[in-house]
């Protein structure tokens, strides 16, 4: 049946339709009919780590060099008649753009008008690959000055240095853009030979939310989707230890006082759930949330700064980690309070008080997240890819218990597999 | 999009509301507009990030942050902005809904009361703002910017606007800064709830009364005096435009370069949607004159793009470019400059740059910050204009006034930030 399902989520009164197309493609729409905008994503599950893959038409395994997702991602905008596809947009008014990042390649655009002509646009320009020597060779200069800006950037350089300390062999630690060298080896030949392998339909997903109807979507996708073939690709990664490389990686830096990132690496043998990912949100809350003993230590003792300090949870295929990160005087002894602090909720447990106010932090942010399109539609795309879905999230957060939240130490926070990056002046 | 309603709770204090039940959260932001003064930007300054860390009912950092953790994440944050010549001092709470409470509570009274207790009962010591929360917001604003982009911006900005309130930072000096004391940022704030303009607006799924009648009673408890702003002004250059170039350790350069506009909220105000579409034609957009050809024709820069600030009559053309490429690149965004008083563009890039433009205005409503920061910026106004009607206007510019906008941008400042080792871009 060519139908899409509803998917209701009670608590946020909110629903959404999905379904996977015959031409292979995953379609979620999330209707807003009270919003004036729209956002579309159309991503692949492919991404700069995917450098080492095998098709599931082939027996040999192929290698690439770092960066190539991303400069195809670039690449895609050109095409065969000359018209860049900014240009048509332009017609349509819709706001456009692209990003890749460790696991997945998307591409965007944001309107208020004209949304299913604009739909037309990404369905089309995305499954129309060009280029040609000279086009690729173009892009070299403008893709080496974006990776130069991100060596200029000291908060890309702290977490990629935590990355290397924590990562053997997973290439979650390479630069997304490639460094100088790699894309110095980029022809067409193998652009094409990726797009071939990744832009297939069924590795792919379209995400819409905002004003937009779910029979129109179908009609606009059955117009402009090409049956793919049914080839399935396979991620490569050389075999990843439990433990880390390197505990502690300083290193010099433009930065006016020294920045730091603490990870915390753990077994990614599989995907976590939603209901893990939540769990751990809280936990990340109860542990340094602005209202956690912690954090009121760290702030007193002038060890961090309210508007730098966070934490995080960093998780895709092959790779998972909590981190902690911000700017500090001191970074170890930030780094020393975190672990005796993790070591004391571990052994005591969490007071009730604190476990209540984060799963309320949390509960609140999921569904306030449900005011932006744009949200929305990213969600529903990262869940996609990592076989979720966004619709367990605010009921993981409203019933989750305080043994719960414990039950994530015994695999995430371990002290044995903490690893410390500081970027000082 | 549901209607704003506005009134005037007394003197000086205005009361915005848009109630719009497609947002699962609510946003009450209260803002205070003072003159831009350098004697007194740092003091000012200071104020809103003092008021949200505390008050006298929730009086340390944590039993504020677990105040608003138990209220669902709310939050309370403060900002320091510019409008024109006015510094504009901001507090906004926000929260979600009270429908999706889990246990029934009133989120909206109890976040409305927070923020009342935080502008008009901070937490004070012997009268004045305690020691420790005064150095730790201190040493705060003292952070140095880490983003060479707005850094390098922010630089133009003082060079170009020497001597004008525009160009004097929504921070105050570093200097000033350094010196400021509690008491000094104590009666900053009495003078701002006594003298300052204030824009109070509710947002979003909330009934805007009780919070309507929360600060109409705080504020009549105030001997209030509004300020005047600041003497309208006229700018002249007489010599060479300055160009200034520093030097930091940054491996691509940052060029900034600064141009005035004849069009602003103080003078030929009928050309500043015509001055917009010029700016988006020109470089507000990838479709833009900058992107397509500085950027992906030439290669010169990662990113170059042009901004209008209307309150001030200010543009500004951001870029990222190589060292040795910058006098290169000055040049090219320059005779696209031209270009465009020269009328060189088609009814197409009119009728692209009035889509996307129309597009931005369209989405307005669809987020409580965008909607709050859009009636915020017309506080200074004499016509509101809801985001609609602006699109309107803006769909209603022809080719003739945008060349006329054109004609009178020149250039009157260049920036650039350079790496240590590096020489001159000559």
């Amino acid at each position: 049946m060519n139908k899409m399902q509803e998917v209701h989520m009670k608590r946020a009164g909110e629903s959404y339709y999905e379904m996977r197309h015959p031409s292979g493609l995953r379609i979620f729409v999330f209707p807003k009919p009270e919003s004036h905008s729209t956002y579309a994503i159309f991503g692949t599950s492919y991404g700069s780590i995917d450098n080492v893959f095998r098709r599931s038409d082939e027996k040999d395994v192929t290698r690439v060099p770092a960066g190539i997702a991303h400069y195809l991602e670039h690449k895609m905008f050109e095409n065969e008649d000359g018209v860049d596809t900014f240009v048509r947009y332009a017609k349509t008014g819709a706001n456009a753009n692209a990003y890749t990042s460790f696991d997945k390649t998307c591409y965007l655009f944001s309107c208020s008008d004209n949304f299913y002509d604009s739909l037309e646009i990404l369905l089309d320009f995305v499954q129309k690959p060009y280029f040609t020597d000279q086009t690729v060779q173009k892009e070299q200069g403008i893709i080496g000055q974006e990776i130069q800006m991100y060596e200029d950037d000291p908060t890309w350089q702290v977490l990629f240095n935590m990355l290397g300390g924590m990562y053997h062999n997973h290439p979650v630690k390479l630069n997304i853009a490639g460094s100088e060298q790699s894309i110095a080896e980029i022809t067409p030949e193998l652009l094409y030979q990726c797009y071939h392998t990744f832009y297939n339909l069924n590795n792919m997903a379209l995400c819409v939310a905002g004003n937009a109807d779910p029979e129109k979507v179908l009609e606009v996708c059955d117009k402009m989707l090409q049956p793919s073939e049914d080839v399935r690709v396979e991620r490569i990664f050389e075999p990843e230890p439990d433990s880390i490389l390197k505990p502690c990686i300083h290193k010099k830096g433009s930065v006016a006082s020294p920045l730091f990132y603490l990870g915390f690496k753990e077994n990614a043998s599989r995907r976590a759930t939603a209901e893990e990912t939540v769990q751990t949100e809280i936990l990340l809350e109860a542990l340094a949330g602005d209202s956690s003993p912690l954090y009121r230590r760290l702030l007193d003792a002038g060890l961090i700064n309210e508007s730098s300090f966070g934490g995080d949870y960093l998780e895709g295929p092959g790779y998972a980690c909590v981190t902690f990160s911000g700017e500090s005087k001191d970074p170890d002894k930030v780094a020393e309070e975190i672990r005796k602090e993790v070591d004391s909720v571990r052994r005591n447990g969490l007071n009730p008080e604190l476990f209540e106010d984060a799963k309320r932090t949390i509960y609140g942010s999921i569904i306030s997240g449900f005011n932006s399109p744009e949200n929305i539609a990213n969600s529903m795309i990262a869940a996609c890819f990592a076989g979720r879905s966004i619709a367990p999230d605010a009921d993981a957060a409203a019933d989750a218990t305080s043994e719960d939240i414990l039950a994530r130490l015994q695999k995430q926070l371990l002290p044995q597999n903490a690893v410390l990056s500081v970027v000082e002046p | 999009m549901n209607k704003i309603k506005q009134r005037t709770l007394q003197d000086g204090v205005h009361f915005r509301s848009v109630q719009d039940t497609k947002f699962k959260t609510f946003r009450i932001s209260v803002n205070f507009l003072l003159p831009l003064k350098q004697e007194t930007a740092a003091a000012n300054a200071l104020i809103p990030f003092l008021l949200s860390r505390c008050s006298s009912e929730y009086p340390d950092f944590t039993q504020m942050s677990r105040k608003m953790a138990s209220l669902y994440g709310a939050s309370l944050s403060s900002d320091v902005g510019k409008l024109g010549d006015m510094q504009v001092l901001t507090l906004t709470a926000s929260a979600i809904a009270d429908r999706y409470a889990l246990h029934g509570e009133a989120l909206t009274a109890q976040l409305t009361q927070v923020l009342c207790g935080a502008i008009f009962s901070p937490a004070l010591e012997d009268g004045l703002f305690r020691e420790d929360d005064f150095r730790q917001e201190q040493r705060q604003t003292l952070a140095d910017y880490n983003d060479k982009r707005i850094y390098a911006l922010l630089r133009c900005t003082q060079i170009m606007c020497a001597g004008e309130s525009f160009g004097i930072s929504r921070y105050g000096s570093r200097e000033d800064v350094e010196k400021l004391t509690r008491r000094q940022v104590t009666a900053a704030w009495e003078n701002m709830l006594r003298t300052a303009r204030v824009e109070i607006l509710v947002m979003g799924d909330v009934d805007p009364e009780p919070a309507a009648q929360v600060f109409s009673d705080a504020f009549h408890k105030i001997e209030r005096c509004c300020q005047s702003r600041n003497e309208a002004h006229s700018f002249g250059r007489i010599g060479d435009i300055p160009r200034v170039t520093e030097h930091q350790d940054v491996t691509q350069g940052k060029m900034v370069l600064g141009l005035r506009t004849s069009a602003s909220q103080f003078g030929e105000t009928e050309l500043v949607p015509a001055t917009r579409l010029m700016s988006t034609i020109y470089g507000g957009t990838p479709n833009g004159k900058l992107f397509l050809n500085v950027r992906e024709k030439l290669s010169l820069c990662y990113y170059c793009s042009s901004a209008y600030n209307s309150a001030a009559g200010l543009m500004f053309v951001q870029s990222g470019v190589q060292f040795q490429n910058m006098k290169k690149a000055e040049q090219a965004i320059l005779e696209q400059l031209d270009s465009v008083k020269d009328g060189c563009f088609t009814d197409d890039d009119i009728a692209a740059a009035k889509l996307s433009m129309v597009n931005n205005y369209h989405t307005v409503g669809d987020s409580l910050p965008a909607l709050d920061g859009w009636y915020l910026s017309q506080s200074l106004a004499k016509i509101i204009y809801t985001p609609e009607e602006y699109a309107d206007m803006i769909g209603a510019v022809t080719r003739e006034q945008i060349v006329k906008a054109a004609a009178s941008v020149r250039l009157d400042a260049v920036y650039c930030l350079m790496g240590q080792k590096e020489g001159n871009a000559e």
